[in-house]
């Protein structure tokens, strides 16, 4: 369960980071709408709550709510890290981390 | 002045005089976090996964045979699946002295001297320095709260900049990107874990009332607030003691079949000695504190251990703070997050810097020496430990003071090195790089020259991610050592040349 709260953890970081207009246009090129942007919010809201339920699912509420705060700075700096030298990468980790957290889970 | 100003002032001064220090705590705690993995790695013996065949009596037996004088106490740990012996510990009556040893898992001797990961552990809490040390990490921790929070006062655009990191720009604003991000994204694990780190010695640091109301017995204090069963020595030798397996074993059914962890013993031999069982579980934040206390010379059980409510709360803290809940997951999360913070003061020390570039002065050069001697320094000196570790004989007397003595002799040289270099931080800075590299990725090969399982061919043959996991981190940090040192040798191409453009921002306020 740990790469895939991760992988949400990191979804929630990018989707809140997008939400801002000086990152939007890094990467798109243009500021995101008021409603966009308040969508992007939303999403990110729900990934860190799929995060931490995903985080509690296995070592329960104690240790996981640790596990689960640890991996949301750790998926931040990893975004920032690739945003200022592999700005490229940002946007399709947030697809490869769920499928590789999907393919440790079936091997 | 406002509010914001004068913690500028705070944040600058009260951050800079103690990030040295803090940065060898928090190094030496990041790698803490794998103590028992480094523990593996420095002891050959232990490199094979063998259970030991070693009973708690058979340790007791080892203990009278070898050591004479009357003890306080004495204390062991059966192996566990991290650290796969038997440790055992010993207090002599009246002096302070602790006297550790660790029991081949192949034999019943101990292993060959080794400062073990323990090292780092001891550096963390109390820089080698007994007492004194432990005061002088407690100051420096303070000092991390009071920078954290003055930190935050002042920085204006905490959300705006949450996730901004601009490397391009000019040398100061890059590196206060690089000290906010690393500070703001990091905050919750470093306010946590400073607060916790200052928490777990708070009857050292505040102890008025403590003495008020237990004089100088401090060791009252602890007993009365853990619920503990303490029963002074009689000094008078008894001719029969139990197994201490046997109250091993019936601890376990009392506990439905429960972990046992640190068994010890309290004045061993007398007819007044106290046998302590502790559970061990590490599915909790907080470590258990369920003890039973036997007689030793019956096997009586004298007292199931009550703890107060405040008890139970420290030690959730102290737990939080030292990871032994949550398996590998947990280590790993605090390790990069105790780099991130170390990468944090780094940033720290570099905006300083950077800000006062066009001056010269002693304090700029006192600054950039303190930096090559600690932040290269402390690094390339761990890594001249595991070198000593792998290089002294395993029959060399006091073999683990000597490992010690090359950690201090390694740090002494390249201290005088970063010292002398100072007026040129980049060239230093290459040379330390390329040091590294060569330390780091030599390490792994001379693992392969001299053992026989300890290397990775061995250790990822037999699917030891602990053990293969120290190989592979050198090897990763001996990469990037090895990547940047040649990327700091290419010749600097002409826009970093030109003079850094100087741009007063709002948030550099002093």
């Amino acid at each position: 369960m740990g790469w895939l709260s991760f992988a949400f953890a990191y979804l929630a970081m990018l989707t809140f980071c997008l939400a801002m207009a000086r990152h939007h246009k890094a990467l798109f090129g243009r500021a995101p709408t008021a409603g966009h942007s308040r969508w992007l919010r939303v999403t990110g809201a729900a990934a860190l709550a799929v995060a931490l339920v995903l985080g509690i699912a296995t070592p329960g509420i104690e240790i996981g709510v640790v596990v689960w705060l640890c991996q949301l700075m750790i998926a931040g700096l990893l975004l920032v890290l690739l945003l200022a030298w592999r700005q490229r990468w940002a946007l399709p980790l947030a697809l490869l981390l769920p499928v590789g957290a999907l393919l440790q889970l079936l091997v | 002045m406002s509010l914001r100003q004068s913690m500028a002032g705070l944040h600058t001064w009260g951050g800079l005089l103690p990030s040295w220090l803090l940065y060898v705590i928090i190094f030496a705690g990041s790698l803490a976090c794998f103590d028992k993995e480094l523990e593996r790695w420095m002891r050959p013996a232990l490199h094979v996964p063998v259970a030991s065949s070693m009973t708690a009596d058979e340790v007791r037996d080892w203990l009278r045979r070898n050591v004479s004088d009357e003890l306080h106490a004495f204390w062991t740990h059966a192996p566990t699946e991290r650290e796969p012996y038997w440790r055992l510990g010993w207090e002599v009556d009246g002096s302070m002295e602790i006297h550790d040893v660790a029991f081949d898992p192949a034999g019943r001797e101990p292993m060959p001297g080794s400062v073990g990961g323990r090292f780092f552990f001891d550096l963390h809490y109390n820089l080698h320095a007994g007492m004194p040390g432990v005061y002088i990490v407690g100051l420096a921790g303070m000092f991390m709260l009071v920078a954290l929070v003055s930190g935050v006062i002042i920085h204006r655009r905490i959300f705006k900049d949450f996730f901004t990191l601009r490397p391009q720009t000019n040398g100061q604003r890059a590196w206060l990107d690089a000290h906010n991000l690393f500070g703001v994204l990091g905050l919750p694990f470093h306010l946590v874990l400073a607060y916790t780190g200052v928490a777990i010695f708070v009857a050292t640091y505040m102890p008025a009332g403590i003495q008020v109301a237990y004089g100088s017995d401090i060791e009252k204090f602890f007993g009365e607030v853990m619920g503990a069963y303490i029963r002074e020595g009689i000094h008078q030798p008894s001719s029969q003691q139990v197994s201490l397996d046997g109250l091993i074993e019936r601890s376990r059914q009392r506990w439905d079949g429960a972990e046992v962890g640190w068994v010890s013993v309290h004045h061993p031999g007398d007819v007044a000695a106290v046998v302590d069982v502790r559970q061990r579980d590490e599915s909790r934040i907080a470590p258990p504190q369920a003890t039973l206390s036997y007689d030793e010379a019956s096997g009586e059980l004298l007292g199931e251990q009550q703890v107060s409510a405040g008890y139970q709360t420290y030690s959730w803290l102290t737990g939080l703070h030292m990871a032994q809940f949550g398996g590998t997951l947990v280590r790993v999360l605090y390790f990069l997050l105790g780099l991130a913070g170390c990468a944090m003061l780094v940033g720290g020390l570099k905006v300083w810097l950077a800000k006062r570039e066009e001056r010269s002065g002693r304090a700029l050069a006192l600054v950039r020496a303190l930096n090559g001697a600690v932040l290269g320094g402390l690094p390339l000196a761990s890594l001249a430990l595991l070198w000593g570790n792998r290089l002294l004989p395993a029959s060399l007397p006091e073999r683990a003071e000597a490992e010690g003595w090359v950690f201090v002799a390694s740090w002494l040289v390249l201290a005088i090195w970063a010292v002398l270099r100072r007026h040129q931080p980049r060239a230093l800075y290459r040379e330390q790089l390329a040091l590294g590299a060569l330390l780091a990725l030599g390490l792994p090969l001379l693992n392969w020259l001299t053992t026989r399982d300890g290397h990775l061919l061995a250790s990822l043959a037999r699917g030891d991610w602990a053990l293969a996991g120290i190989d592979l981190t050198l090897l990763l940090a001996g990469l990037l050592c090895a990547l940047f040192a040649w990327r700091t040798a290419q010749p600097m191409t002409q826009a970093a040349r030109q003079p850094r453009g100087r741009r007063q921002l709002v948030e550099e306020g002093v």
